[in-house]
This record gives C-alpha cells, sequence and structure tokens, in this order.
C-alpha cells in the first residue's frame, strides 16, 4: 500500500478521528521514515485511540502492550510454554524417541507463548504496535525496548533469530508520569497531543452523538473546554464529553442551564475536590466564552 | 534547502535544544517527505527535532523567524532575539492560523477563538513542561537547601518513590526465587494430575530473613534526609523480618514512622550536640543479643561528632557480628572528613558509604543498600 498524506487524511476521516493537520503530518511522517511514534499529553485527548485509528488506516491489526510497574521480559516478550512441554514429555513416555528429537520438538515454535513484542515482529504482515502508557514501566525495560526497537529482531536461544520481515508500525504513548530516557527519545517521533480546543471537539460530537442539537453541542464544547482552563485534578477526557452529551440527550435536556449542569457534573468530574470547586463557578463557565478567574 | 535546515538545527541547538546527529538526519529525510507547505515543514520538523514539550515554544519561536511566512519576507541575517522573551507569537504563526480557521468560519471572532486557544494550548504545554522541570529540581535539590514549600512537594514525590522502591524489592525478590524448584510440593501437586507436574511449584525466598536495624540522624541538619529516609522504608517493612528504627542526636531512642511522621518513644533532645560514639555505645548495649549474621544496619547521619570520641572500635564490633552495614551521608562528598567529621573512621567499618545528598541519591543508595 502507498502511503501519501491524503490516505491519512481520509484514513482519519473514515475512522471519525478529527484532529489537527499536525498531528496528520506527523502520522504519515512515521509511516514513511519506519520510525516509532511518542505521543505524549493529557490523559483521555486520545493518544492510545491514534494506535488503534492507525491501524484501521493500514488494514491490519493492533498489538497493544500495556505497561505497568514490574513489567519484565517475559511478559512482553516470550515464555516458553512449561506445561504444554511437560504435557508432550509425558504423552511421548511409550514410544522412545531420541534426546535430539524430544528437545527439539519441545522447543519449537508450537511450545511459545508469543507476547506482545514477539507477536508484532514474527507477524507475517505489517501490524500496529501499540505501547501503552510506557512511562509506567520501569526504566530498565525501557533499556530493553531500545534493543528491539532498533533492530526489530529477537534471539530465542533455542530458536534462533527471529527478524520482522515487516516493521511494524510503533506508537508509543505516556502521560508523562515520569521522564522518559533521552535514547529513547531520539529513536522516536515526538508529538504532544493536547485537547483538540472548541472547534474541533464540537466536531467531535457531532460525528459521535450526531442525535444531540446543534446549540447544545456548542454549550457543550464550550463548557468542557472552560473546564480545561481550571487548575483541576483531572481535565474531563473526551470520552467523558462524550458521555456527557449522550446523557444530557437521554435526560432530554434542551438547553445547558445552571441546574442542568449541577444535576449531571458528575458525569464530567470524577474528584470530590473538582466537584465542589467547579460547582458554584457554573454560571460563569457557562455564560464567558473565554475567561473565567 | 539542505544547508538551510542545518543553519536551523545550528540556531535550534544554540537556543538549549538537544537535537542530535542522527535526529537532525531524520529531521532532514521528514523535511523531503512532506509536502513543500509551511505547515507540512513546521509539523515535521517539531515531530523529529523536539522531544520535550518544554522546548516547543522556543522551536516555534525560531521556526517563526526562519522560515517566514508566504509575503512576510525577512531578512536572513536579522538577529535572532533572545529565546527567553521571544515566546510570543510570530507573525507567520497568525496567517498559518487564520487560514485554518478561514476554512471553517470566516468570520473574525473565529479567528480569535483559534489564537486564544493556540495561547492557551502553549501556556497548557508550559505548565505541564514546569511540572516536570519541577519534579527534576525536587528531585536533585539537596535536602540542606531546602525550603519548607519544596520540602512538602518532595513530600509528596516520596510517595510515588517509595512505592517504586516496594516495586523494585518485590521484583527482585521474584526473579531471586524463580527458576528454584520446590521439589516436594510439586511432586505433591502433581498427585492430582496423574503424576504429570502441571503447577511447578517454586521456592519462595523467605523475605524474612533480614532483620533491618535503621538509625536515624534527627539533629536539624540532617532531619530531612532522615524524614525522607524513613518515609522510603516505611512501605517496605513486610520485606524483613524484623525493622526496628532509631533516631538519635547525641543518645539513642527508639521511634516509630506512622503517617509521615517520626513519633520517637523516649524524649529525645533535638538540639542537643551529635555523639556518634555515644549513640554506637548505646545501640551496642542495647542490641547486642539481636545482631546476628540477618541483620543489616543502615544508618543515616554525618559523622559530625562534635570532636567527641567517634568510637569507631564498637562500629567494628559491630560489623564483625552483622551481615552488612551501610551508611548513607547527606552531606555533599566534598565536605566529607572535613573539620569534625569523623568518617573515614567509620568508613573502615562499613560495607558501603553512600552519598544521599538528595532524593534522587537517597531513593539510588536505598536500592543498593536493601538488596
Amino acid at each position: 500500500m502507498q502511503i501519501t498524506p491524503e490516505l491519512i487524511q481520509d484514513g482519519l476521516r473514515r475512522a471519525c478521528y478529527l484532529t489537527i493537520p499536525a498531528v496528520e503530518t506527523t502520522l504519515y511522517l512515521s509511516l514513511v521514515l519506519e520510525k516509532p511514534l511518542l505521543i505524549e499529553g493529557p490523559a483521555g485527548a486520545g493518544k492510545t485511540e491514534i494506535g488503534k485509528v492507525l491501524a484501521e488506516i493500514l488494514h491490519t491489526d493492533l498489538i497493544r502492550l500495556q505497561c505497568y510497574e514490574g513489567l519484565d521480559e517475559a511478559k512482553a516478550l516470550y515464555e516458553w510454554n512449561y506445561q504444554k512441554q511437560l504435557l508432550r514429555i509425558q504423552a511421548d513416555r511409550e514410544q522412545d524417541r531420541s534426546w535430539e528429537d524430544v528437545t527439539s520438538h519441545i522447543f519449537s515454535h508450537d511450545y511459545l507463548l508469543e507476547r506482545p513484542l514477539l507477536r508484532a515482529i514474527a507477524a507475517p504482515r505489517k501490524v500496529v504496535l501499540l505501547i501503552d502508557e510506557i512511562d509506567k514501566a520501569d526504566e530498565e525495560f525501557e533499556a530493553f525496548l531500545l534493543e528491539v526497537l532498533s533492530d526489530f529482531q529477537v534471539s530465542i536461544p533455542e530458536l534462533g533469530t527471529i527478524t520482522a520481515q515487516n516493521r511494524p508500525a510503533v506508537v508509543l504513548t505516556s502521560n508523562r508520569a515520569r521522564e522518559l530516557s533521552e535514547a529513547l527519545k531520539r529513536r522516536c517521533l515526538y508529538l504532544y497531543l493536547d485537547f483538540p480546543g472548541v472547534e474541533v471537539e464540537r466536531e467531535i460530537i457531532r460525528l459521535k452523538v450526531p442525535e444531540l442539537d446543534s446549540k447544545l453541542r456548542e454549550q457543550v464544547a464550550r463548557f468542557v473546554n472552560n473546564l480545561r482552563k481550571l487548575d483541576l485534578r483531572k481535565a474531563p477526557s473526551i470520552a467523558e464529553t462524550l458521555d456527557w452529551a449522550r446523557a444530557l440527550r437521554a435526560l432530554g435536556i434542551r438547553e445547558l442551564d445552571t441546574a442542568g449542569v449541577r444535576q449531571t457534573l458528575n458525569l464530567i468530574l470524577k474528584h470530590e475536590e473538582d466537584l465542589r470547586k467547579v460547582e458554584n463557578k457554573t454560571g460563569a463557565l457557562l455564560k464567558s466564552p473565554s475567561r473565567i478567574d | 534547502m539542505r544547508t538551510r535546515l542545518t543553519e536551523f538545527i545550528d540556531q535550534l541547538r544554540a537556543a538549549g535544544v538537544r537535537a542530535s546527529v542522527a535526529e537532525s538526519l531524520d529531521a532532514m529525510a521528514a523535511a523531503s517527505a512532506v509536502p513543500t507547505e509551511r505547515d507540512h515543514l513546521r509539523a515535521a520538523l517539531a515531530a523529529t527535532l523536539v522531544k520535550d514539550a518544554a522546548d516547543r515554544p522556543a522551536f516555534d519561536a525560531l521556526f517563526d523567524r526562519f522560515f517566514a511566512a508566504p509575503g512576510q519576507v525577512r531578512g536572513k541575517g536579522e538577529q535572532p532575539q533572545p529565546i527567553g522573551e521571544g515566546i510570543g507569537r510570530g507573525p507567520g504563526q497568525a496567517s498559518a492560523s487564520d487560514r485554518q480557521s478561514e476554512e471553517r468560519q470566516p468570520s473574525k471572532s473565529a479567528a480569535r477563538d483559534t489564537a486564544e486557544r493556540e495561547r492557551e494550548k502553549r501556556q497548557r504545554e508550559q505548565a505541564a513542561a514546569a511540572h516536570l522541570a519541577r519534579r527534576r529540581e525536587v528531585l536533585v535539590t539537596a535536602f540542606e537547601s531546602m525550603e519548607s514549600r519544596l520540602v512538602e512537594e518532595a513530600a509528596m514525590l516520596v510517595e510515588e518513590l517509595s512505592r517504586r522502591l516496594h516495586a523494585h524489592l518485590s521484583r527482585r525478590l521474584a526473579r531471586a526465587h524463580r527458576g528454584r524448584l520446590n521439589f516436594r510440593r510439586t511432586i505433591r501437586a502433581s498427585l492430582g494430575t496423574g503424576g504429570v507436574p502441571i503447577d511447578p511449584i517454586f521456592r519462595q525466598r523467605r523475605p524474612g530473613k533480614i532483620d533491618l536495624v535503621a538509625l536515624c540522624d534527627l539533629s536539624h541538619s540532617t532531619a530531612t534526609a532522615a524524614d525522607f529516609c524513613l518515609a522510603l522504608l516505611a512501605p517496605t517493612s513486610h520485606f524483613f523480618r524484623r525493622v526496628q528504627l532509631f533516631g538519635y542526636v547525641d543518645r539513642l531512642v527508639e521511634i516509630s514512622f506512622e503517617r509521615g511522621h517520626v513519633i520517637p518513644h523516649q524524649p529525645l533532645d533535638l538540639a542537643a550536640r551529635s555523639d556518634f560514639g555515644n549513640v554506637l555505645r548505646q545501640l551496642w548495649e542495647q542490641c547486642e543479643a539481636a545482631f546476628t549474621r540477618n541483620t543489616v544496619v543502615l544508618i543515616l547521619g554525618d559523622a559530625r561528632n562534635n570532636r567527641r570520641p567517634p568510637r569507631a572500635d564498637v562500629l567494628a564490633r559491630l560489623h564483625a557480628r552483622v551481615r552488612r552495614v551501610i551508611w548513607l551521608n547527606p552531606e555533599t562528598r566534598r565536605r566529607w572528613n572535613t573539620g569534625d567529621s569523623v568518617l573515614a573512621s567509620y568508613t573502615r567499618h562499613c560495607d558501603a558509604v553512600l552519598a544521599a545528598t538528595n532524593l534522587r541519591e537517597l531513593t539510588a543508595a536505598m536500592k543498593s543498600a536493601l538488596l
């Protein structure tokens, strides 16, 4: 498949992923240059979604590796399926098999538990590898990941080296819980994905909750954007905005007013402090298009 | 174009953005891969050269000066303004965002909205960058020079660090017992599956084998470091069979650490002058029987003994008895063994003397000391 900027644009549109042109260009570049793409930004701005959409655009599979503290190679790369190997040995007991025969058998592909990284590398066609929340993994794992990302090959002592036939498109996301190593950043293209702003968000609501009437749509987008300017513990994500829009629709609210907002505020704010902070400001947040405090 | 890009990257480096050679090559490749429009070029260069949101304002300012918008010809030799002031929007930026909004809504208010949004976005990026920078600062600020506000911030960070330390220790333990089969229990478990050992049972490493004895200097000069050390230790207590915490200034008292506060069990004069010799002697008298080959002794202090006898012989006796003695010093390495510091006489009887002048060092030292 020839990758063109238009392909990306169309693909994003078809996947209902609205964004700014800079994001499109960066996505295009990461595919053309075959470089991993590191996406940072606030939670809920659509980082993970980019990986999914990319798989859709390329008509391929998405392989996801969720990072967490203590993630290690056995969970990320491969492990031998010990139980299955044992069963095999038990089953083979009666037949007289030579040592070489048995070992070559139980250390073959059938007894390998492929974890996401190996799966992405060994895949027969180009896949999208999404490494989610890399900032949650430990530094040691990051260093290990660097090795994999630089050559796209894995050595398994019993099987030999597996090299990627088609380099997977790699997307890494980070919430900046800690700073990533310079070496990793150097190897990746970098994209800072922020919340989309009123216009784009309005369009997103239009696409995903088409039943909502245009006036309410505008109000919702504006209110949420004003909300994100406040110093909150957790700013509302795009998904939460959509949930809210659906809820407003289900409740039959036609126009956003103070009472309506108060009634449903817990859908977009999930911290007690945030709720208290916003509750007496709702009037101002509804009215003014830009400045609040 | 190539030379122009090289020049751009040079200036970017001059503005304090770290861009490696590999990244410059990426930038070249990226620039030739995208359509020749300005916005595309901006995105391409940003993606390849700017790997930290904090550097974005500097990049944008330079980009606007360097690659002027059409109809906005600027001299190449123009002096670049210092980046610190030049965070404001360049003229090219304005026209670019205008063009963007015109496609949707040709009204002026929309253009204003876009401008506003751009500015907010930058503010947010800067805030995010400032947050990370702040974090870095908290991590490397010396305990001695921490002001009270910074101490509070650090306390919040310690929570996260101690979680990491905990994860680190438990992972080390997990790794240690992987592969050591508990033969008897595996065979017993295999009876249920007709003698096929489907579920191998591995030997658990008994984390409880080690007794930890931690001594923290609570005198004013090292109090902050002591607090953080105890806070880091608190959630790891179940890795040890027993944890004994002591605080000291001129004498030894037992302490406990609850909800972020040090609670001495006997009164302790915090304003007294440190006396390590006396403290060591008391420790020996109180716990001699408890010191075994499974004891790890962790001492946090600056070893400034106010010219009193250091009693290194006590530490030597102690060292001979226990598994390990580790000294953490919250003073900068430069000042070790100067003035009334008697660290040298203790160093001989320690397995390791580690610097712990800031949070980063302290965490690293604890990691290596505890396993």
